[in-house]
């Protein structure tokens, strides 16, 4: 589903992703984890082209996206993200920022669109706050109503941004529960996350970052109880 | 002091005409500011160096040297080129649209740049192009913003055009000042011209308060 192939980034004099290469099947839950400035972010934001590349090869569904003659909203189209900031549209209400790129990019009817805006926000809890906009809403219905927004689009694929990082503690567990329902329901999702709860009960695979590079992948179980690189020992020992 | 009413009164046909044409001038000036305003800042904003190197030079140009200035060379420079004779209406609507251009190209320049960066991200992660993301999410969030800023620009135009009189395009200054010529005579043709504009450029201020109330009730319900 996704082959990543010796991904290389830099900001300016900053190498970010050194070689950076990764493989997922379709309906697989990676989730990476890292420390601050490892690199996950920016890898996460690579898979669609949010950050041009500056080496290696992206492949989605057999599309190369660091190929110019690949249309890359197409493709984006297939891959739902879902950011730390949520980035509602705030000058729409939960409906319309839903039902915008449904209309606009695949071309759906307005009835049809807002149906299926209204089934997916029944989904994440939410079916009551269509009409409103999102400055009435808290950081965990914001977050949902993203999600909501991201899977509008039928994407073959979720990325997720550390997506509970920016929200109230108590606020976490409703985003994350939404989440797990997603990867039950046989979503391939990428989650770039803190929570190692998370990592460990819904994740097929964690990939530990550091400066870079992936330090060590495996299992959740393997991977949090017998780590085998130092780097990861050091860095679960300070967060579990 | 004796205040002559009686020059007043004669005056006023050819103030109320000349504040018509006021009007009209700042209305035309506006219109066609915005669209280029626009233009520019687009232009400006692309990531292309040598698409951007003109409407920097444009914006450059316009804003750093005077109105008048720019004024004159249009009327008896380019305007003439094109037609004959030069028509100072014609060449006070371009130059008050050409200046105007530039201070708004600006104002939306920095109004779309306000907008939170992850508001393009989100629209171009959905599959939107970049023209779709502008236009559906980027311009609606940017124009609340640029409406103060863009009424201040309304007025400085309103009252820039007074300039006009200097071509002889027949507006509201150019009657002030045909009024002092004919009876020579200094406080009453200017202190009317001046309480006109006055009531003008209040009027104006009024309304860009309301639009900005409306667009405000309008998003946060």
């Amino acid at each position: 589903m996704i082959n990543v192939k010796n991904l290389k980034k830099s900001f300016g004099d900053n190498e970010v992703l050194k070689d950076i290469s990764l493989h997922v099947s379709t309906q697989e839950v990676v989730v990476v984890i890292g420390p601050s400035g490892s690199g996950k972010s920016t890898f996460i934001r690579c898979l669609n082209m949010l950050e041009e590349v500056n080496g290696g090869q992206v492949l989605i569904d057999g599309k190369d996206l660091t190929d110019k003659k690949t249309n890359i909203n197409e493709v984006r189209t297939d891959v739902g993200m879902v950011f730390q900031h949520f980035n509602l549209f705030p000058h729409k209400t939960i409906l319309e920022n839903i039902t915008l790129a449904p209309m606009n990019v695949r071309g759906l009817k307005k009835a049809e669109a807002e149906e299926k805006a209204r089934t997916l926000l029944a989904k994440v809890g939410l079916a009551e706050k269509a009409a409103a906009y999102p400055d009435s809403l808290s950081g965990g219905q914001k977050q949902r109503v993203a999600i909501a927004r991201a899977l509008a689009m039928e994407p073959k694929v979720m990325l997720f941004d550390e997506p509970t990082s920016a929200l109230d503690p108590e606020m976490v567990g409703e985003v994350l529960e939404v989440m797990k329902q997603l990867a039950k329901d046989g979503m391939t999702m990428i989650v770039v996350t803190h929570e190692m709860g998370f990592a460990r009960e819904v994740g097929d695979r964690v990939i530990f970052m550091d400066n870079g590079y992936i330090v060590e992948q495996n299992e959740p179980k393997a991977l949090f109880d017998a780590p085998q690189h130092e780097r990861t020992k050091s860095f679960l020992s300070k967060v579990l | 002091m004796d205040f002559r009413f009686d020059i007043v009164t004669d005056y006023m046909p050819f103030f109320l005409k000349g504040m018509g044409i006021t009007i009209g001038v700042s209305l035309a000036g506006v219109l066609i500011g915005l669209i280029l305003g626009l233009f520019i800042a687009l232009g400006k904003m692309s990531s292309n160096r040598w698409i951007r190197l003109p409407f920097n030079i444009y914006i450059n140009i316009f804003r750093g040297t005077p109105l008048l200035v720019q004024l004159l060379i249009i009327h008896f420079g380019v305007v003439p080129l094109f037609m004959s004779p030069s028509n100072p209406l014609v060449s006070l609507v371009i130059g008050l649209s050409l200046n105007a251009a530039a201070y708004i190209a600006e104002i939306f320049r920095a109004g779309i740049q306000s907008i939170d960066r992850g508001q393009m991200e989100a629209a171009r992660s959905l599959g939107m192009t970049r023209v779709q993301a502008m236009k559906l999410v980027i311009l609606p969030q940017a124009v609340k913003r640029v409406i103060p800023p863009l009424g201040n620009e309304f007025i400085v135009l309103l009252k820039e055009s007074s300039l006009g009189s200097v071509l002889a395009a027949p507006e509201l200054m150019y009657w002030g000042r045909a009024a002092a010529g004919q009876y020579i005579r200094v406080w009453e043709p200017y202190i009317t011209v001046a309480l006109i504009y006055l009531v003008l450029t209040l009027s104006l201020t009024y309304l860009m308060n309301y639009v900005e109330r409306r667009l405000n009730t309008d998003d946060q319900r």
